[in-house]
This record gives C-alpha cells, sequence and structure tokens, in this order.
C-alpha cells in the first residue's frame, strides 16, 4: 500500500473516547502557526482552523443523548494506489506536495497561486482559502512566531503537522549527532491536549507509540472507503461513534464489532 | 555595420536567446511571486533567539512554559504559552485560555497604555501620568477620610488570597473601610459546607484514587478546579475502570462521559444525594464513623421522613430504583467519592447542596482516606497577616467572621442608600460590570458612583464606566500568585513573575496599590510596608526558600493528599449531622435548619410568572465570569453557537420547543425579572426539556476589540442572582425565564 520511500511515515492516533472537546488542540495550533481570526468567524467558509473540533451526537432523544468530538486536522492522505493525494495531484503549481521521506503533504503558500482546485479536491475540508488578509489587530505582531511565515490572501493553507518543529529537529540532532526522536518532534496539538487523547510519532517506527495504537482493531479512519489511505486514525469504543465517521448503509455491520 | 533588415533580426534573435539564457526571466518570476506576496501589511515576525521560561496562569491555574523570543529591533517577546511538562499537576497540558493569552498582551486595540480620566459627559479619555492619577485618588481619599467618610469607600476584587487580594484586604482595613468584597467563588461555599460539618475549611477530592465517582452537577470535564490537572488525572482514572455518575439536567461533556447519567430536574442534584443518603442510613450502609456522629440519629429521621427514594424520585424525576442502585454501589465501594459545585456559568453553588454533598461522604466515611475527601496540608507560607478591624457597618450589614461579603448585597445597599451611600468605588481586578454578579446591578452601581476607579489591564465594560482606569498588567507582565485549586486534594502554590517588560506604564493592581498606600501614608502606608509586590511576595513566600528559585520553577505542589485521621475541628470534636456551626452562624438550629437539607431553589420558587429555567453551558472554550474571551477562544466555539453572524444562539430541548412553537434558527427572546437577551433557538436533543441553556462569555459591550465587540449576549445580564439562604453568597446557578418569538 505504502508509496512511501523513506523510512518515516509520520501520523496521528486521536482516542475520541479522551477528547473532551476543550479546544485546546486547536487554539494551540493557532498560535503555533500564526492563524489569525477574522472578524467574523461565524462564516465558516472564511474562517480558518487548520485543526478544527466537531461536534456530533448520538440522535437520541434526552436522558440518552451522547455527544463526542472530532478533532481534524490535515489527514496527510497517501493514496491507496501508490501515489495519489487528492490535493497534490490537482495541484497546478507544485504549492503542495506529498514529502515521500516523511509523508506529510506540504503546502507552500508563497508557491499558491489561489485556483482552490486543492480546496475543492479535499474531502476532509482541511484546506481553507484566504479570503482577505488577516485583520490582525495593532500590536498582535510581537506574538507572532519567526518560524511560520504569516500568509496574505489570494493563497491556501493547511496544517503541516508543524513541518517546522521537524526542521527544528533535525538541525538538532545534526548539530548534536544522534537522530529526530519520538519527543523531539511533537504538533504543537499533540502537547497542548490536556486528556492526552492525540498521540503524534513515526507510523512506521515500532519504538513510537503510534506505531502500535493505529493497529488497534478498534481504530478506523475518516472516510476510509475512498481510498485516501490517510495517516490520521481514530479510535472510539463507542459503535455510534464509528459508523457517523463513514459513509455506512443502514444496517451494515461495522468491520469490528465495538466492545460493550 | 549597417541597420539593415539582416542586423535588425540577428540582433532581435540574440537578444531572445540570450534572454532565455540568463536567469533574469526565472528570477523576475520568483521575486514577482515573493513581492505580491509581500506586503507591508503582511506581519513579518522578527527571528531571534529562543529562550524558554516558566510560569503559571492564575487563571485556572495550569503551569505553563513561555517561549521568548529575543529579537535586534523588536526585544524580547512571548510568542506562545504552551504547558509545562514538568507540572505535576498539569503535566503539559492546556486549555484555550492557556494557549490564547498571548493575545491578550499584544493588542494595542484593548490594552489601557496609560492612566486614563474619563469625561462623564463625553464618555472620552484623557491619558494623564501616574502621579496625577495618584495624586487624584489620594486626594479623593483623603477628602473622604477627612470628611469621616471613610468607611463608604466600596472595594471589589477578585481573588481574596492572591497576593494583590491580601494587599487589598490590609489597604482597605487600614484605611478604614469594611465594605470590600471579592469574586463570589465556590471555594468559598465548599469552605463553608466542610467548616459545617467537620470544622476543617482547606478540603479536596481525591478523585485520582476513588474507584467509584458520583458527581452532583459537576462539571468535571468542563471548567472544574484547575481543568487541565482534573482532565489529566481522569485520564489515569479511567484507565483503571473507575465508575463515574453524574447528576445534572443536561448531557455535558461530563454526562456524555459518565458511564451512568442520572438527569434530574434543574435545581434537584443535592436532592438526589440526600436520597441516597437516606437508602445508606435505612439500609444500614453507613459507615461506622458516621453513626456515631453528632446528630446522627436526628439526620437518619430527617431522611427517612423527607427524602425517602419514592419522594426524592417525585421531585427530581431521578427513578428510584436508579438511586437505590446507585446508592448501593456507592456505599459498597472500596473507594467512593461524592463531588460538588461548582455550578455553571461561574455560580459558586449554594450551601445547603454543599452540605449534602459532604453529609453524603459522610456517611461513606472517606473522610482522610485515599479516594475520598481530604484536608489540605497548610502550605506554610507568611501571609500577610489579618487585616485590622473596621468598626464601622458593613453595606450588607454583615460582619467579619466567616461569611464572605456579599458583592451584590454591597451594591444594592450602596444604590439605595441604605445603610448609605458609596462615596467612592475601587475596582481592583475583575470586571463586575460585565460578570457581575447580576452584570445589570453592577453596572448600574458603577455609574452612579460618585467616583470610580478601575485597574484593569483591558479597557472592559467597568473601564468604560470608570471615572479612572488605572493600566493593570496580565500574569506574563508582573507578579502575581494564585493558591491550590477548587477540589484540589493537594495543596498548591503558583508563582508568576514578570517574564517581559510591562506594556506600557502598566503596573500590577498590588504595585498601583502600594503606590497610592505610600502616597496616603499613616496607618495606610504603616499597614503595607513593602516597597513592591515583588518585596511583599518575599516575605510571604519565605518559608517556601529563595524567591528568585522559587519564581523561575514557578510551582509548589504538595506530593499526595495527606491521608490519615481526619482532625474534625467541630465544638463537639466529631463529625457532625447536626451542625453546631452552621447554627451559630445562621442563628437558626431547631428544624432541621443545622441538618444538611434540601430547599427549592429560590429561582424556582418564586417563578415571577417565567415559564422555563436557563442555565449557563459550562465548556473551556468559552470564558466564565470576568475572565476575557480571546478571539482565539471564540474562533473554536463549537459550531452551533457560532452559527448565527453577532448572535447569541441557546440550547433547548427539540420537544420543549415544539410545544412552543419554536424551530431551529427560531429568533427569540430570553427575559428574566432582571433583564432580557435575543437569541436564536439551537435544539438540542441533550437538553433538559423545559430549560434554556446559554453559553458564557458572550455579548461584550464595551471593549473595542472588534473581534468580541457585539458577538451574541451577556448571559450575566439575564441570569438573576439571589443570595443564599445559608452562606449569604450571590448565587445565579438556575434564573426563571421567558421565552418569546421576535421578527
Amino acid at each position: 500500500m505504502s508509496a512511501n520511500k523513506g523510512e518515516h511515515r509520520f501520523g496521528m492516533v486521536i482516542d475520541l473516547d479522551k477528547c473532551t472537546g476543550c479546544g485546546a488542540c486547536s487554539v494551540a495550533c493557532m498560535s503555533e502557526n500564526n492563524i489569525g481570526t477574522l472578524l467574523d468567524e461565524t462564516d465558516k467558509i472564511r474562517s480558518i482552523t487548520w485543526l478544527r473540533v466537531y461536534q456530533i451526537d448520538n440522535g437520541k432523544a434526552f436522558p440518552d443523548t451522547q455527544i463526542a468530538f472530532i478533532p481534524r486536522p490535515c489527514q496527510h492522505c497517501e493514496g491507496s494506489h501508490g501515489h495519489h493525494t487528492p490535493c497534490v495531484s490537482v495541484c497546478p503549481a507544485t504549492a503542495t506536495d506529498y514529502d515521500e521521506t516523511t509523508g506529510i503533504v506540504s503546502q507552500i503558500p508563497t508557491r499558491c497561486i489561489g485556483c482552490r482546485y486543492c480546496v475543492g479536491a479535499c474531502p476532509y475540508h482541511a484546506r481553507y482559502f484566504n479570503w482577505f488578509d488577516v485583520p490582525w489587530p495593532k500590536g498582535a505582531e510581537r506574538g507572532l512566531s519567526p518560524f511560520v511565515s504569516p500568509r496574505m490572501r489570494g493563497v491556501v493553507e493547511k496544517c503541516t503537522f508543524c513541518y517546522h518543529r521537524y526542521q527544528r529537529a533535525k538541525n538538532k540532532a545534526f548539530l548534536e549527532g544522534g537522530s529526530v526522536g519520538e519527543k523531539d518532534y511533537q504538533t504543537a496539538c499533540t502537547e497542548a491536549c490536556p486528556s492526552g487523547a492525540i498521540t503524534f510519532g513515526d507510523l512506521n517506527n515500532p519504538k513510537h507509540k503510534v506505531h502500535e495504537l493505529a493497529k488497534n482493531p478498534l481504530a478506523f479512519r475518516l472516510l476510509e472507503r475512498l481510498g485516501t489511505n490517510t495517516k490520521v486514525y481514530y479510535v472510539s469504543q463507542r459503535d455510534w461513534v464509528q459508523r457517523k465517521l463513514d459513509n455506512y448503509l443502514a444496517g451494515e455491520k461495522l468491520p469490528v464489532k465495538a466492545a460493550s | 555595420m549597417n541597420w539593415d533588415r539582416r542586423a535588425f533580426v540577428k540582433f532581435a534573435v540574440g537578444a531572445v536567446v540570450g534572454l532565455h539564457a540568463s536567469p533574469l526571466i526565472p528570477k523576475l518570476m520568483d521575486d514577482s511571486a515573493i513581492w505580491t506576496q509581500n506586503w507591508s501589511w503582511v506581519p513579518n515576525p522578527e527571528d531571534g533567539g529562543l529562550a524558554f521560561a516558566n510560569t503559571v496562569n492564575p487563571a485556572t491555574g495550569t503551569g505553563v512554559r513561555v517561549r521568548l523570543i529575543k529579537g535586534r529591533m523588536m526585544g524580547e517577546r512571548i510568542i506562545r504559552v504552551e504547558g509545562n511538562p514538568e507540572h505535576p499537576l498539569s503535566q503539559g497540558g492546556v486549555v484555550p485560555a492557556d494557549a490564547s493569552a498571548v493575545q491578550l498582551l499584544y493588542n494595542d486595540e484593548v490594552r489601557v497604555a496609560a492612566p486614563l480620566v474619563r469625561d462623564k459627559k463625553t464618555g472620552m479619555y484623557r491619558e494623564i501620568t501616574w502621579q496625577q492619577a495618584l495624586d487624584m485618588v489620594g486626594g479623593k481619599l483623603a477628602e473622604l477620610a477627612k470628611a469621616g467618610k471613610a468607611h463608604t469607600v466600596v472595594a471589589l476584587g477578585d481573588e481574596a488570597d492572591s497576593i494583590h487580594g491580601q494587599i487589598l484586604s490590609r489597604f482597605m482595613a487600614a484605611y478604614g473601610s469594611p465594605n470590600l468584597a471579592f469574586a463570589p467563588r465556590a471555594d468559598d461555599t465548599l469552605a463553608l459546607a466542610a467548616w459545617a460539618l467537620t470544622g476543617q475549611t482547606d478540603v479536596g477530592f481525591d478523585l485520582m484514587n476513588a474507584s467509584y465517582v458520583v458527581s452532583f452537577g459537576t462539571p468535571l470535564l468542563e471548567g472544574f478546579g484547575a481543568p487541565v490537572a482534573v482532565r489529566k488525572a481522569f485520564v489515569e482514572w479511567k484507565k483503571s475502570k473507575g465508575a463515574l455518575v453524574q447528576v445534572e439536567p443536561r448531557v455535558s461533556v461530563t454526562a456524555s462521559q459518565a458511564g451512568t447519567f442520572l438527569a434530574c430536574k434543574p435545581g434537584t442534584e443535592a436532592l438526589v444525594a440526600l436520597g441516597m443518603a437516606a437508602v445508606m442510613a435505612e439500609q444500614g450502609l453507613a459507615d461506622e464513623s458516621a453513626t456515631s456522629a453528632y446528630g446522627y440519629a436526628e439526620f437518619k429521621a430527617a431522611l427517612a421522613k423527607d427524602y425517602n427514594p419514592k419522594k426524592v424520585a417525585e421531585l427530581s424525576g431521578v427513578p428510584a430504583d436508579k438511586i437505590v442502585a446507585v446508592a448501593k454501589a456507592f456505599a459498597k465501594s472500596p473507594k467512593a467519592v461524592a463531588v460538588c459545585g461548582p455550578g455553571p456559568g461561574g455560580d459558586p453553588g449554594r450551601l445547603a447542596d454543599f452540605m449534602a454533598v459532604m453529609a453524603l461522604n459522610g456517611l461513606k466515611g472517606n473522610l482522610g482516606k485515599p479516594g475520598g475527601v481530604a484536608a489540605r496540608k497548610p502550605l506554610g507560607l507568611k501571609a500577610l497577616g489579618e487585616p485590622a478591624n473596621v468598626d464601622k457597618p458593613r453595606l450588607d450589614g454583615g460582619k467579619k467572621g466567616m461569611k464572605p461579603a456579599n458583592a451584590l448585597a454591597l451594591a444594592q445597599a450602596a444604590l439605595a442608600g441604605q445603610p448609605y451611600k458609596a462615596g467612592m468605588v475601587l475596582v481592583a481586578g475583575g470586571n463586575p460590570a460585565y460578570a457581575g454578579p447580576q452584570a445589570g446591578v453592577m453596572s448600574e452601581f458603577l455609574s452612579s458612583a460618585p467616583f470610580v476607579v478601575a485597574i484593569t489591564p483591558l479597557l472592559d465594560e467597568t473601564a468604560a464606566l470608570a471615572d479612572l482606569v488605572l493600566p493593570g498588567t496580565t500574569f506574563l507582565e508582573g507578579w502575581t500568585d494564585c493558591r491550590s485549586s477548587y477540589g484540589s486534594p493537594v495543596s498548591s502554590y503558583g508563582l508568576a513573575r514578570p517574564l517581559v517588560k510591562p506594556y506600557a506604564q502598566a503596573k500590577t493592581v498590588g504595585d498601583a496599590l502600594l503606590a497610592l498606600a505610600a502616597k496616603l501614608g499613616g496607618a495606610v502606608a504603616g499597614a503595607l510596608p513593602f516597597a513592591s509586590v515583588e518585596e511583599a511576595l518575599k516575605a510571604q513566600t519565605a518559608p517556601l526558600g529563595d524567591l528568585a528559585e522559587l519564581a523561575k520553577k514557578s510551582y509548589f505542589v504538595q506530593d499526595k493528599p495527606a491521608y490519615g485521621p481526619f482532625a474534625f475541628k467541630t465544638p463537639s470534636g466529631k463529625l457532625e449531622f447536626h451542625s453546631q456551626n452552621l447554627a451559630a452562624l445562621t442563628g437558626k438550629n431547631s428544624d432541621g435548619a443545622a441538618l444538611p437539607h434540601w430547599e427549592k431553589p429560590a429561582a424556582l420558587a418564586h417563578g415571577d410568572g417565567h415559564a422555563l429555567a436557563m442555565a449557563a453551558v459550562p465548556s473551556l472554550r468559552s470564558a466564565t465570569g470576568f475572565q476575557p474571551l480571546t478571539p482565539h477562544m471564540l474562533k473554536v466555539l463549537d459550531g452551533n453557537t457560532l452559527r448565527h453572524k453577532d448572535e447569541l444562539v441557546v440550547e433547548i430541548n427539540p420537544k420543549t420547543a415544539a410545544e412552543m412553537h419554536l424551530a431551529e434558527d427560531s429568533m427569540i427572546v430570553v427575559t428574566s425579572a432582571v433583564g432580557s437577551v435575543d437569541a436564536r433557538v439551537h435544539l438540542y436533543a441533550g437538553a433538559a426539556p423545559g430549560m434554556v441553556f446559554m453559553p458564557t462569555g458572550l455579548g461584550h459591550g464595551a471593549v473595542s476589540d472588534a473581534y468580541t465587540l457585539g458577538k451574541g449576549g451577556n448571559f450575566y445580564r439575564v441570569a438573576e442572582a439571589a443570595a443564599d439562604s445559608l452562606s449569604g453568597l450571590p448565587t445565579w446557578g438556575l434564573t426563571r425565564v421567558t421565552v418569546t418569538k421576535r421578527g
């Protein structure tokens, strides 16, 4: 299945039963990656949230209602037949690319010509177009990180698995000798989560926690049937949560019957 | 050379070939890609040396680590607030309020840069110097003191036991005014409940080691105590297969994560606790330590009479068999604990409710045991000392003692001029004009007071009503501290130091008060013999070691709860179900008034002709109380809350909505006895029928921040605060409201 030529395949396992929907991951992501706020954030077509937390419920009446939260970063699709990441395959400007050494789908805003084909191609709504310049409040530039360039209007942006952190970790490993360990490269959302619901690491490396976690029979991916072969895995014991996250037909059995 | 046709063609071909061979075209294309994206209005953050520093966010109790960049042009600046992995309680996690704290530090549009005098007629601000500001306030205070009206000065603070709160207490006492109130907190109610039953005041719940937890309306995963620490513990706890029972009227995040959800009618959580207590007492499941406690027989008889499962089931809507089953499981579990408060929307809770839950813990006999209720070890800090007694009547009629002052009662009494009017108001932290208690009354009080001084880092609603605004600091730029969080079984102390230079002329609340004290001289200066807050902190933390060392580490946390025999400090020296402490406090000793009991919430009892009960939605995504809402927090509010531009969205049960001919997105007005707000309807199946659930933290009016200005409506404008019959603290857990269609 894997098109990866390199040794790494960075991915994420999110335990939906631990997620309490507090939004810390999303805010940490915005702060890490210099994402601004629009004056009207109810306009979800223009709002930019690389990691968005969705809320779902089981559709039952009170008091049997249950809710769950789905944190959704870019899924970093690999494509099932060799090499077919939906957004990468449509980009005419090579502004987005599949890095075969890490499995990360990159995004280079300065190359982007703003055609938005990738936005249309992404089945996860993980790509965002800057319809306007970000209205930074006066003085806000002092709080911006120099490690990620702020974007301008007319370009697309998305989650990069905090690639700048990987670059930093690689530099550090090079200078100090040795290699990039599991703790050296973690995304901002993973660090921030107060429930420890997000685990990040190299899916190919048996020493990394995600390697085992992704093999959990309860682990699944979003819209798996599309053959996007993503690198973000979700885990939930709850039957209804699993059912809501893929296109199951009515009465169709889940691949794994959730315990209890 | 002749310039003929051939020469021209040769030149043209040569030029084209040459141009293509040169790097000019790719270079120009590359440059144009950069130029077209390199506009002056796209910020270009300066690079520099990266450094890390530990601190603590006093608003959330989270141990955080700050990323600092030191550049040549912009100097040292904070670019991130992230978790501190070394902090034993928060272990590297954060909540949105922590992660977006930088947005409040660097925002010239909302920060107060210099002391501002507001023209009452035009509302325009005029900048003055600190010296002029201190002269102005000092002059007014001296004038009032000279006229014998020192006691008419009212001060409102945020945290009583922080260093700034202590300085404020000493300042007010030395100046000669008893009228000081802090933002009401559930910590006060829990301390009173514990004091009533055990004589101890500093207690917590050892959730981590409990195998069975029954939570009575407690938002365990949505803002209980130090939210990060609680959730870190919750995940570990869940791994060990602990069982959680949630009792509340709304399917909250906690209820969704609980193994058992007991949906009760609004305000009846504690009634279910008493129902469980009745089952335990009747079936002989109470611990030995409880049966020998003071007033057990009387309590048992009252339980059998008023709180048998059948009666409780009728009133609370929770089936009797479920109450019996949970009570039995609770009694039989080796380590079980019952948890109470804080109420949604920062409500400090009702003392009777907290006492009922503490009594359930008493019956279980879990006091001082692992997985039970722990008395926290004292931190060993050297507090600045008890403030002097002021021999003047307090506005709300209260006396110094266990009962904390009620900010709302102070305001109401001052508004009525009974027993006297306020001569001056000093708001030192917090935002009472927005968050109340009862924002409408507090706003009216501030607008009618003759002179209002507000020390605040932001141009908030309170600043908009103040005559003089003094620039305050955030926790990233000034000394501040915080004590153990609500409900935590271990004592902890957090210390925040200035990591960057304060914004413009900002000073901490404590430093501003110290400067004012020096200006006034006399007894006030004598009570505060410190040159700065740092010096006061040095004196306070001396027993914990060097201040600089402690500040670098930023926290002191007791390693484990203090287990062992529980030291009862009651008059009888034992656990007291018939509380002699409470009887002395309220002056009521008969008719079961001193027993743990349930009272129908005042809001539901009088009704005022309003049909529905309103409560706040607890959430870590939104701001609670006076904490400001950051732009990033606003952005991550859930999709239903952010459905309509600038409009508030409230949750109503689909059945209730149908009965009222309301549908999804219906435009409504939510009206209570104290205020009304426009909203839209979201049909949420998890909302109890007959109720309206409203998000908090929205509807800011005065802040000039374009992100939060005019977004939604303010819960605290509609919520009606009523003084609790026992504690005297304002409570706003439930409000009767009417929902009418508009548009």
